[in-house]
């Protein structure tokens, strides 16, 4: 009774916060495990079956979609990382005769990956991605300054295709007037007024997407060339429109 | 469509796709700065706001279900059901079911005229009083009623008021309806008991401290008019009345001028004692004794006809049967005799 209404609790803050949510998977990988296992009727393991991943991702919603009307939280968990497996599975039965690179070949310890050529540099890629990587990490520095992170942004990301669209046209204006990003970068403030009456764009829906709204006006400042090259082609798109 | 791996946590990994949405995602083995191409996407569950709309439509589709069989039985009940039945006999006999709302919802031929006269003929969801003026048309046109004719109304309904009202209803459009076409008497009959029900006017007209004599008296203008139908003898069976006599050995000991008042008119309905009514009707001829309505003997009902000296009596009453007549226990004798056959041998 105790240890539920435990569960509970870090559930709850969990909620809250990132890093508390991050914990609590970590404390309770041994039954997203066990429930993993259930499913595939083998123990799953550690850094090569996706299903585990799949179950992590499953516990990790549950985190957002608990509340106490729902009955117990582990039950509700295990149900939920059932689905996520079946779903999954489903998914991937469109793809049942494809080979996994990963798969040993013949007797030798070498995988189906290794044999194959592979025309990409290994070493561009990964300067490619060690810049990348730099580049998000200032990106998530500077978020920080707005008490902004990542897995908000995720949160708040709009879900609706209109909603976006809105969104990006806020971005266009600002795009249209640099002293808007300036001003964001020096008062560390979201000039919603000014992006609502300049873009059109309801007041309202740029206040509740804020968080979304600033990461990406950080990305069309200074910096973050790759990140905006790999956004570059839909903003395109929207400017057509 | 590619994805860019913006942050890893133990459970899943932020993305960032080609059109601006930053997505959680599972992370399977990614690492931030990545390009990915098919990741498994976290899904966007608003499971309470879908469960709130999921148990409002529910909900709403309840009541509305409960409202459709509430109203449903309303109607059935009011419109379809039969709730009442009014056995028409003229000869042909029909048997009319009627809704709460007295409009008519069956009609059955009961005997073979009945059928016959029903041939063709669609009375569903009429006014009973419509369908009744309709089959007695009807009934005129085939032959089966005449000048002189007798209708019975046999009113089966489950309350005595509705009886009453139907009764009512049907006596008077009835006769407004056939008002100078044709002179035929209306009968009206309770189907549970066999009671008669009588006309208002009739039962005004026999109050219970009236002579005997005036009631008789009164029915020899009213046969000729079928406004005064009441004044025919309603009785239990709706065959011919002649037999119902309250004379002599064939008395039944109904009395046919009963008010409704009183219930069981067998033998408390007597010239005698305290149930003495006034309406001697039947009892002289059946006994050698003087008339109930005297003031001799254990048959006086306390009201001296003819002491005081005035001949013309029952002044309130009807004046027919007092003119020239002294008003006393000769009437009863002689002229109840007569008289209270009368109606049945004219109607």
């Amino acid at each position: 009774m105790n240890d539920a209404h435990k569960i509970v609790e870090q559930v709850y803050a969990a909620k809250e916060d990132v890093r508390a949510a991050d914990d609590l998977i970590r404390a309770y990988l041994p039954f997203i495990k066990a429930e993993t296992a259930k499913f595939l009727k083998r123990p799953p393991i550690e850094g090569q079956d996706d299903e585990l991943s799949i179950a992590m991702m499953a516990f990790h919603e549950a985190i957002g979609g608990y509340s106490r009307t729902r009955g117990s939280f582990l039950k509700y968990a295990a149900m939920l990382i059932r689905s996520r497996l079946v779903d999954y599975s489903r998914r991937e039965q469109r793809h049942s005769r494809v080979l996994s690179l990963d798969a040993p070949i013949g007797e030798e310890d070498a995988t189906l990956g290794e044999t194959l050529a592979d025309d990409r540099e290994p070493h561009e890629e990964t300067a490619l991605r060690d810049a990348t990587r730099a580049e998000i990490e200032e990106l998530t520095r500077q978020m920080q300054e707005f008490g902004v992170s990542l897995s908000d942004v995720a949160d708040n990301c709009p879900k609706q295709q209109r909603t976006l669209d809105a969104c990006r046209r806020a971005l266009e204006y600002a795009k249209g007037n640099p002293e808007l990003l300036e001003d964001l970068l020096k008062t560390k403030r979201l000039p919603i007024g000014q992006l609502a009456t300049g873009s059109g764009v309801e007041r309202k829906t740029l206040e509740r997407h804020r968080k979304y709204m600033v990461a990406l006006l950080l990305i069309y400042t200074n910096g973050y060339e790759i990140i905006r090259g790999h956004l570059k082609q839909v903003m395109k798109g929207v400017a057509v429109r | 469509m590619s994805y860019l791996v913006m942050e890893c946590h133990p459970g899943y990994a932020v993305l960032l796709d080609e059109e601006g949405r930053f997505l959680k995602a599972a992370n399977l083995r990614y690492e931030t700065g990545q390009t990915v191409y098919d990741p498994v996407l976290m899904k966007e569950t608003p499971e309470r706001q879908r469960h709130t709309v999921r148990w409002i439509s529910s909900g709403v589709a309840a009541i509305a279900a409960c409202f459709l069989l509430f109203f449903g039985i309303g109607y059935y009940q009011n419109y379809l059901q039969p709730y009442s039945s009014i056995y028409l006999t003229i000869n042909p006999e029909v048997q009319m079911e009627l809704n709460r709302q007295g409009t008519v919802v069956g009609l059955t031929g009961t005997n073979e005229d009945g059928k016959t006269l029903l041939e063709g003929y669609d009375g569903k969801g009429k006014d009973k009083v419509t369908v009744a003026d309709e089959l007695i048309d009807r009934a005129i046109e085939m032959g089966f009623l005449s000048e002189g004719g007798r209708v019975s109304f046999s009113i089966d309904s489950p309350d005595e008021v509705l009886f009453q009202e139907y009764g009512t209803e049907l006596r008077t459009k009835v006769t407004e309806y056939l008002d100078g076409r044709i002179t035929i008497t209306i009968e009206i009959t309770n189907h549970q008991d066999g009671q008669g029900q009588e006309s208002p006017e009739n039962s005004s007209s026999s109050t219970p401290s009236q002579p005997s004599s005036s009631q008789p008296e009164s029915t020899l203008p009213s046969s000729s008019e079928p406004s005064r139908p009441a004044v025919t003898p309603p009785t239990s069976s709706n065959a011919t009345d002649y037999d119902d006599t309250d004379y002599g050995p064939n008395n039944d000991g109904v009395t046919d001028y009963t008010p409704p008042v009183s219930s069981s008119p067998a033998y408390t309905d007597t010239d005698y004692g305290p149930g003495n009514d006034g309406d001697t009707g039947y009892t002289p001829p059946s006994t050698s004794k003087p008339p109930a309505d005297t003031d001799y003997g254990p048959g006086s009902d306390g009201v001296t006809d003819y002491t005081d000296g005035d001949t013309d009596y029952d002044p309130d009453h009807n004046d027919d049967d007092n003119d020239g007549d002294s008003g006393y226990d000769d009437d009863d004798s002689d002229d109840d005799s007569d008289d209270d056959n009368d109606p049945d041998d004219d109607d």
